[in-house]
Protein backbone atom coordinates (compact mmCIF):
# COMPACT_ATOMS: atom_id res chain seq x y z
CA UNK A 1 0.00 0.00 0.00
CA UNK A 2 1.21 3.51 -0.85
CA UNK A 3 1.71 6.23 1.69
CA UNK A 4 -0.87 8.53 0.10
CA UNK A 5 -4.38 7.75 -1.08
CA UNK A 6 -6.92 9.39 -3.39
CA UNK A 7 -7.42 12.32 -1.00
CA UNK A 8 -3.93 13.60 -1.89
CA UNK A 9 -5.06 13.81 -5.50
CA UNK A 10 -8.05 15.90 -4.36
CA UNK A 11 -5.57 18.28 -2.73
CA UNK A 12 -3.41 18.34 -5.87
CA UNK A 13 -6.49 19.18 -7.94
CA UNK A 14 -6.88 22.36 -5.89
CA UNK A 15 -3.51 23.66 -7.09
CA UNK A 16 -3.73 26.07 -9.98
CA UNK A 17 -2.03 29.14 -11.42
CA UNK A 18 -3.47 31.32 -8.67
CA UNK A 19 -2.13 28.93 -5.99
CA UNK A 20 0.95 27.34 -7.62
CA UNK A 21 2.40 26.07 -4.33
CA UNK A 22 -0.84 25.01 -2.71
CA UNK A 23 0.08 21.35 -2.25
CA UNK A 24 3.37 22.19 -0.60
CA UNK A 25 1.62 24.69 1.68
CA UNK A 26 -0.88 22.04 2.73
CA UNK A 27 1.92 19.57 3.42
CA UNK A 28 3.82 22.14 5.51
CA UNK A 29 0.69 22.80 7.59
CA UNK A 30 0.06 19.06 7.92
CA UNK A 31 3.51 18.37 9.35
CA UNK A 32 3.22 21.34 11.69
CA UNK A 33 -0.16 20.06 12.95
CA UNK A 34 0.84 16.40 13.12
CA UNK A 35 4.12 17.14 14.89
CA UNK A 36 2.23 19.11 17.52
CA UNK A 37 -0.48 16.45 17.90
CA UNK A 38 2.07 13.65 18.28
CA UNK A 39 3.94 15.71 20.87
CA UNK A 40 0.68 16.38 22.78
CA UNK A 41 -0.10 12.67 22.72
CA UNK A 42 3.35 11.72 24.01
CA UNK A 43 2.95 14.16 26.87
CA UNK A 44 -0.49 12.72 27.64
CA UNK A 45 0.92 9.16 27.66
CA UNK A 46 3.35 10.23 30.34
CA UNK A 47 1.15 12.57 32.34
CA UNK A 48 -2.06 10.51 32.25
CA UNK A 49 -1.11 6.83 32.51
CA UNK A 50 -3.79 4.39 31.32
CA UNK A 51 -6.14 7.26 30.48
CA UNK A 52 -7.26 5.52 27.28
CA UNK A 53 -10.16 7.88 26.67
CA UNK A 54 -7.84 10.88 26.69
CA UNK A 55 -5.23 9.12 24.53
CA UNK A 56 -7.97 8.12 22.09
CA UNK A 57 -9.22 11.70 21.87
CA UNK A 58 -5.76 12.97 20.92
CA UNK A 59 -5.35 10.25 18.34
CA UNK A 60 -8.77 11.01 16.89
CA UNK A 61 -7.54 14.52 16.05
CA UNK A 62 -4.42 13.16 14.39
CA UNK A 63 -6.52 10.70 12.39
CA UNK A 64 -8.63 13.59 11.07
CA UNK A 65 -5.51 15.49 10.10
CA UNK A 66 -4.04 12.46 8.28
CA UNK A 67 -7.25 11.78 6.39
CA UNK A 68 -7.40 15.38 5.12
CA UNK A 69 -4.26 14.96 3.05
CA UNK A 70 -4.59 11.25 2.33
CA UNK A 71 -1.78 10.04 4.59
CA UNK A 72 -3.19 6.51 4.50
CA UNK A 73 -0.47 4.56 6.31
CA UNK A 74 -0.39 7.08 9.12
CA UNK A 75 -4.18 6.96 9.31
CA UNK A 76 -4.05 3.17 9.62
CA UNK A 77 -1.62 3.44 12.52
CA UNK A 78 -3.95 5.98 14.16
CA UNK A 79 -6.76 3.44 13.88
CA UNK A 80 -4.52 0.70 15.27
CA UNK A 81 -3.69 2.93 18.25
CA UNK A 82 -7.39 3.58 18.85
CA UNK A 83 -8.11 -0.15 18.69
CA UNK A 84 -5.45 -0.67 21.33
CA UNK A 85 -7.09 2.01 23.45
CA UNK A 86 -10.35 0.11 23.13
CA UNK A 87 -8.59 -3.03 24.29
CA UNK A 88 -6.91 -1.06 27.09
CA UNK A 89 -3.50 -2.28 25.99
CA UNK A 90 -0.70 0.08 27.00
CA UNK A 91 1.86 -2.04 25.20
CA UNK A 92 -0.26 -2.08 22.06
CA UNK A 93 -0.69 1.70 22.18
CA UNK A 94 3.04 2.25 22.60
CA UNK A 95 3.78 -0.07 19.69
CA UNK A 96 1.26 1.69 17.44
CA UNK A 97 2.67 5.07 18.37
CA UNK A 98 6.18 4.01 17.43
CA UNK A 99 4.96 2.74 14.06
CA UNK A 100 3.01 5.97 13.57
CA UNK A 101 6.09 8.08 14.25
CA UNK A 102 8.06 5.96 11.80
CA UNK A 103 5.43 6.43 9.08
CA UNK A 104 5.36 10.15 9.87
CA UNK A 105 9.12 10.40 9.33
CA UNK A 106 9.02 8.30 6.15
CA UNK A 107 6.19 10.39 4.69
CA UNK A 108 8.00 13.62 5.48
CA UNK A 109 11.11 12.32 3.74
CA UNK A 110 9.18 11.13 0.67
CA UNK A 111 7.27 14.38 0.32
CA UNK A 112 10.43 16.46 0.72
CA UNK A 113 12.01 14.43 -2.09
CA UNK A 114 8.86 14.79 -4.16
CA UNK A 115 8.80 18.58 -3.90
CA UNK A 116 12.52 18.77 -4.54
CA UNK A 117 12.01 16.74 -7.70
CA UNK A 118 9.11 18.99 -8.75
CA UNK A 119 11.28 22.05 -8.32
CA UNK A 120 13.95 20.48 -10.51
CA UNK A 121 11.67 19.39 -13.34
CA UNK A 122 9.29 22.36 -13.22
CA UNK A 123 5.52 22.38 -13.89
CA UNK A 124 5.70 19.73 -16.66
CA UNK A 125 6.93 17.19 -14.16
CA UNK A 126 3.84 17.58 -12.05
CA UNK A 127 1.81 15.87 -14.77
CA UNK A 128 3.29 12.48 -13.87
CA UNK A 129 3.37 12.15 -10.11
CA UNK A 130 5.73 9.45 -8.89
CA UNK A 131 4.02 6.69 -6.92
CA UNK A 132 4.30 7.14 -3.15
CA UNK B 1 -11.35 35.43 9.36
CA UNK B 2 -13.22 35.86 6.06
CA UNK B 3 -12.08 34.49 2.72
CA UNK B 4 -13.69 35.35 -0.58
CA UNK B 5 -13.32 33.70 -3.99
CA UNK B 6 -13.47 35.67 -7.21
CA UNK B 7 -16.99 35.75 -8.57
CA UNK B 8 -18.40 34.42 -5.30
CA UNK B 9 -22.05 33.53 -5.06
CA UNK B 10 -23.98 34.87 -2.13
CA UNK B 11 -23.50 31.61 -0.21
CA UNK B 12 -21.95 32.42 3.12
CA UNK B 13 -20.18 29.44 4.65
CA UNK B 14 -18.81 29.19 8.17
CA UNK B 15 -16.16 26.52 8.71
CA UNK B 16 -15.61 25.52 12.34
CA UNK B 17 -12.42 23.47 12.59
CA UNK B 18 -9.47 23.56 14.98
CA UNK B 19 -6.93 21.52 12.97
CA UNK B 20 -5.01 23.72 10.53
CA UNK B 21 -4.62 21.33 7.60
CA UNK B 22 -8.30 20.32 7.73
CA UNK B 23 -9.26 23.99 7.79
CA UNK B 24 -7.00 24.79 4.84
CA UNK B 25 -8.24 21.95 2.63
CA UNK B 26 -11.95 22.37 3.38
CA UNK B 27 -11.90 26.16 3.12
CA UNK B 28 -10.21 25.85 -0.27
CA UNK B 29 -12.91 23.43 -1.44
CA UNK B 30 -15.53 25.99 -0.35
CA UNK B 31 -13.74 28.84 -2.10
CA UNK B 32 -13.55 26.78 -5.29
CA UNK B 33 -17.30 26.37 -5.02
CA UNK B 34 -17.47 30.17 -4.95
CA UNK B 35 -18.54 30.49 -1.32
CA UNK B 36 -17.69 33.37 0.96
CA UNK B 37 -15.87 31.58 3.77
CA UNK B 38 -15.54 32.56 7.41
CA UNK B 39 -13.32 30.51 9.72
CA UNK B 40 -13.81 29.70 13.39
CA UNK B 41 -11.36 27.67 15.48
CA UNK B 42 -13.90 26.12 17.82
CA UNK B 43 -17.58 25.91 18.65
CA UNK B 44 -17.54 28.96 20.93
CA UNK B 45 -16.12 31.19 18.19
CA UNK B 46 -18.93 29.98 15.94
CA UNK B 47 -21.58 30.73 18.57
CA UNK B 48 -20.06 34.17 19.17
CA UNK B 49 -20.34 34.98 15.45
CA UNK B 50 -24.06 34.21 15.55
CA UNK B 51 -24.43 36.26 18.75
CA UNK B 52 -22.80 39.18 16.92
CA UNK B 53 -25.58 38.92 14.36
CA UNK B 54 -23.54 37.35 11.56
CA UNK B 55 -25.59 35.36 9.08
CA UNK B 56 -24.57 32.19 7.30
CA UNK B 57 -26.24 29.89 4.79
CA UNK B 58 -24.23 26.83 5.77
CA UNK B 59 -22.03 25.90 8.71
CA UNK B 60 -19.61 22.99 8.67
CA UNK B 61 -18.51 21.72 12.07
CA UNK B 62 -15.72 19.45 13.15
CA UNK B 63 -16.79 17.36 16.14
CA UNK B 64 -14.07 17.48 18.79
CA UNK B 65 -12.59 20.93 19.36
CA UNK B 66 -11.23 22.75 22.40
CA UNK B 67 -13.50 25.08 24.41
CA UNK B 68 -16.70 23.90 22.69
CA UNK B 69 -17.40 20.90 20.45
CA UNK B 70 -19.34 20.96 17.19
CA UNK B 71 -22.48 19.31 18.61
CA UNK B 72 -22.45 21.66 21.63
CA UNK B 73 -22.27 24.65 19.30
CA UNK B 74 -25.15 23.34 17.18
CA UNK B 75 -27.35 23.06 20.28
CA UNK B 76 -26.64 26.68 21.21
CA UNK B 77 -27.03 28.06 17.69
CA UNK B 78 -30.31 26.23 17.07
CA UNK B 79 -31.55 27.49 20.46
CA UNK B 80 -31.04 31.04 19.14
CA UNK B 81 -33.72 30.29 16.57
CA UNK B 82 -31.31 29.69 13.69
CA UNK B 83 -33.35 26.87 12.21
CA UNK B 84 -32.83 27.75 8.54
CA UNK B 85 -29.04 27.52 8.50
CA UNK B 86 -27.80 24.24 7.04
CA UNK B 87 -25.65 22.59 9.70
CA UNK B 88 -23.23 19.91 8.52
CA UNK B 89 -21.18 17.73 10.83
CA UNK B 90 -17.78 16.62 9.47
CA UNK B 91 -15.62 14.15 11.34
CA UNK B 92 -13.23 11.22 10.97
CA UNK B 93 -14.81 9.71 14.08
CA UNK B 94 -16.91 6.66 13.18
CA UNK B 95 -19.43 7.47 15.94
CA UNK B 96 -19.85 11.13 15.11
CA UNK B 97 -23.00 10.85 13.01
CA UNK B 98 -25.23 10.09 16.00
CA UNK B 99 -23.63 12.90 18.02
CA UNK B 100 -24.41 15.42 15.29
CA UNK B 101 -27.81 14.26 14.10
CA UNK B 102 -29.19 13.95 17.63
CA UNK B 103 -28.59 17.66 18.26
CA UNK B 104 -30.14 18.96 15.08
CA UNK B 105 -27.50 18.80 12.37
CA UNK B 106 -29.00 18.50 8.88
CA UNK B 107 -26.30 16.28 7.53
CA UNK B 108 -23.18 14.37 8.48
CA UNK B 109 -20.28 13.79 6.11
CA UNK B 110 -17.32 11.63 7.13
CA UNK B 111 -13.79 13.00 6.79
CA UNK B 112 -12.10 13.36 4.46
CA UNK B 113 -14.77 15.36 2.70
CA UNK B 114 -14.40 15.20 -1.06
CA UNK B 115 -15.25 17.87 -3.58
CA UNK B 116 -17.76 15.44 -5.15
CA UNK B 117 -19.62 15.33 -1.82
CA UNK B 118 -19.44 19.05 -1.03
CA UNK B 119 -20.50 20.28 -4.48
CA UNK B 120 -24.08 18.92 -4.34
CA UNK B 121 -24.47 20.14 -0.74
CA UNK B 122 -23.57 23.70 -1.75
CA UNK B 123 -25.80 23.45 -4.84
CA UNK B 124 -28.71 22.44 -2.61
CA UNK B 125 -28.10 25.51 -0.44
CA UNK B 126 -27.99 27.71 -3.56
CA UNK B 127 -31.25 26.21 -4.85
CA UNK B 128 -32.98 26.68 -1.52
CA UNK B 129 -31.83 30.29 -1.31
CA UNK B 130 -33.15 30.99 -4.83
CA UNK B 131 -36.49 29.38 -3.97
CA UNK B 132 -36.77 31.38 -0.74
CA UNK B 133 -36.19 34.59 -2.69
CA UNK B 134 -39.01 33.88 -5.14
Amino acid sequence: MGHLDEQFRQVEDLQDEASPNFVEEVVVVFFKDSGRLISNLEQALEKYPRDFNRWDAYMQQLKGSCSSIGASRMKNECMSFRDNCGQRSVEGCMGSLQKLKREHAILRQKLESYFQLLRQVGPAGAATRPAM
Amino acid sequence: MELKAKGSTSIKALLVEDIGVCRLVLSTFLLRLHCEVTLAMNGKEAVDLFLEGKKFDIVLFDKDMPVMTGPEAIVKIRAMGETDVKMVGVSADDHAMEAFMSVGADLFVPKPMRMEALGPIIQEVINKKKNDMV
